[in-house]
């Protein structure tokens, strides 16, 4: 048979098949690709011309008409914007730098164990919660840290404390958020590190302990080096949804700790969705779409600098 | 291999650091497994105990009458009902059609596949946002329409390059061969490359029923009528609202709301042990380059 396929492959390659000859031969494929395309049209590409909108005055009530950029400037005389842009770059830095490196301590911990049954038990029940939705997350944390019947509160009460509502107070929201997502994110974002460990070099290993080299030494000095290149792809992947916070703070946030949580997007929803200001929110998200295009870009671009390759 | 020559649990001279590192490892992957599960197990023991608040979690009594509140009251099970309609209707949709488009981006011969590929991709770094996109549902008259959620959470541009860069693996010889003995492009879709590649079919399907059975976002933009709200929304309902409107209730509140956080997690976690590997394929199949 391939002797067969390689004359007919020939054959056409002689002939030469023109492109429209060569669109009518996969006439059906470009059919099977139309569910496809019709999803992204309709729910990826049509709302990137509704970005438009941001230039326009528009609400239920009052189709849109062209206002140049008055939405930006009413914007960036609103102090709620300026502080959902402030708290959006401190939260999404801080729990991006947080739990990258907690899965990268934890992959290396998780790595150094032998007892293959303990490994195995460990990492199931640490994938767990990756998979509960954040309502779910945010409900259990809700009842779990309680001031009323929590487990948490119950335990300092326990030790003559007095009961602290962590949820619904501006110092403690910050700390008990970048918890509760290590918390769920923590376990799932060690596969691809530990996938990348599996594959490190045991003759390098080896030649460092005849050198004398520690256990330390070698996981700092061969280790880690070659896993940077996983490091790096994770974090720009990371990187291009590090700003979607929407789901983890909307479900945790509340109105005594607005101040500290509400981010860009909790922001557009309230002002969007529930305040219907079509115009000003899209403003708003535009300029949240922006920074992300930009991190992803510029973190590609370093990455093809430091280690030659693009992720993207 | 030689590496483990110095694995010995004695704290002779040599062999004291090592061993002391791996107590405090297992001692700290053993309490963060504590952390993980703590949470869950008080839920659960919350919503078979009313009297069980504050430290405890070894239940006094255990009551089920939250749960059969949720099986006899409506306004709670037909929610659920909700989601596993979604979680199957969109599963399937989702994976028939990323599965066509991978199948078709990796013709290599196809004029304009490359440009494809690119508009596929281009939607994983860019979007026009909440609002627009909000806009554009709502100006098609999608509202209340289960495509507004159904599509978007399972048609994605992750999971079409991570088929593709799955059905790429596979040899071309088999499609040229099966084109010559007449069969269709969509035939040898069907009957050739679907089936030979189930393990990518079950971790990408997995991915999407997960994301569907947890989805919440979509639902409060876009489904108003409370008859289809998901089982999440009402979750979410039930912690923030004390009471449930419309019913008279003698049971404690706190009983229900756990009793709704079990009964939305666990469908998950029984079938999870079974699948596991496939979701850690589909993790390391995505890392790479597509």
């Amino acid at each position: 048979m391939p002797t067969l396929i390689k004359a007919r492959a020939a054959t056409e390659e002689r002939i030469g098949l023109s492109t429209w000859q060569k669109v009518k031969k996969y006439r059906a494929f470009y059919v099977m690709f139309l569910p496809l395309l019709i999803c992204l049209v309709v729910f990826s590409y049509l709302p990137m011309v509704g970005v438009l909108y941001a230039f326009t005055d528009y609400t239920p009530f009052k189709d849109p008409s062209f206002v140049g950029l008055a939405n930006f400037k009413k914007l960036f005389s609103q102090a709620g914007f300026w502080q959902a842009f402030f708290n959006t770059l401190q939260i999404s830095t801080l729990k991006l730098i947080f739990s990258m490196a907690c899965s990268i301590l934890l992959a290396l911990m998780l790595d150094e164990i032998r007892c293959k049954w303990f490994k195995k038990l460990s990492q199931t029940i640490l994938y767990i919660p990756h998979f509960m939705s954040w309502v779910v997350v945010a409900s259990i944390f809700t009842m779990f840290l309680s001031p009323k019947n929590g487990l948490i509160n119950g335990v300092i009460e326990l030790f003559g404390g007095t009961p602290i509502y962590f949820l619904a107070d501006e110092n403690w929201w910050r700390p008990v958020f970048y918890v509760i997502s290590c918390w769920k994110e923590i376990g799932w974002g060690t596969i691809i590190y530990m996938a990348a460990l599996s594959t490190v070099d045991m003759e390098q290993h080896e030649a460092a302990i005849i050198d004398g080299a520690t256990r330390l030494q070698r996981v700092i000095h061969l280790t880690l080096p070659s896993i940077s290149g996983t490091i790096v792809t994770v974090f720009i992947l990371n990187l291009a949804k590090v700003l979607n916070l929407f789901d983890p703070v909307w479900v945790l946030q509340n109105a005594m700790v607005i101040n500290v949580s509400d981010v860009l997007e909790t922001y557009v929803y309230r002002m969007g969705i529930s305040g219907s200001q079509y115009g000003l929110s899209t403003a708003a998200g535009l300029f949240k779409s922006v920074i992300s295009v930009v991190l992803v870009t510029v973190a590609n671009k370093l990455s093809k600098k430091i280690t030659g390759e693009e992720v993207l | 291999m030689g590496l483990n020559s110095k694995e010995r649990f004695s704290f002779a001279k040599g062999y004291r650091g090592r061993t002391l590192f791996l107590m405090f490892d297992f001692a700290l992957l053993g309490a963060l497994m504590c952390m993980m599960v703590l949470p869950l197990i008080k839920v659960l023991v919350d919503s078979v105990d009313p009297t069980s608040y504050g430290v405890r979690l070894i239940p006094r009594v255990v009551d089920f009458s939250a749960y059969e509140m949720i099986v006899r009251n409506s306004t709670l099970y037909q929610p659920f009902l909700v989601s596993i309609y979604t979680t199957v209707v969109g599963t399937i949709f989702g994976l028939l059609v990323t599965t066509m488009g991978a199948y078709v981006l990796i013709q290599k011969d196809m004029p304009g596949h490359r440009l494809m590929g690119k508009l596929v991709l281009a939607t994983m770094l860019f979007n026009g946002g909440l609002i627009p996109t909000y806009l554009t549902i709502k100006n098609l008259g999608l509202m209340n329409n289960m495509l507004a959620v159904i599509v978007p959470c399972s048609v994605g541009a992750y999971n079409t390059i991570l088929m593709k860069s799955f059905f790429a693996s596979i040899p071309g010889e088999l499609f040229d061969s099966a084109a010559i003995d007449g069969c269709s492009p969509f035939g040898a879709f069907w009957r050739i490359m679907l089936p030979l590649s189930k393990p990518a079919l079950a971790s990408v399907g997995l991915f999407i029923a997960v994301g569907l059975w947890n989805e919440y976002m979509h639902f409060i933009l876009y489904i108003t009528d409370p008859e289809w709200q998901s089982f999440q929304v009402k979750v979410r309902s039930l912690i923030l609202e004390d009471g449930l409107s419309g019913t008279s209730i003698t049971l404690s509140q706190e009983m229900l709301k756990s009793a709704t956080v079990v009964v939305v997690v666990v469908p998950f976690l029984l079938i999870y042990p079974f699948v596991q590997k496939y979701f850690t394929k589909g993790v390391t199949l995505g890392a790479v380059k597509g």
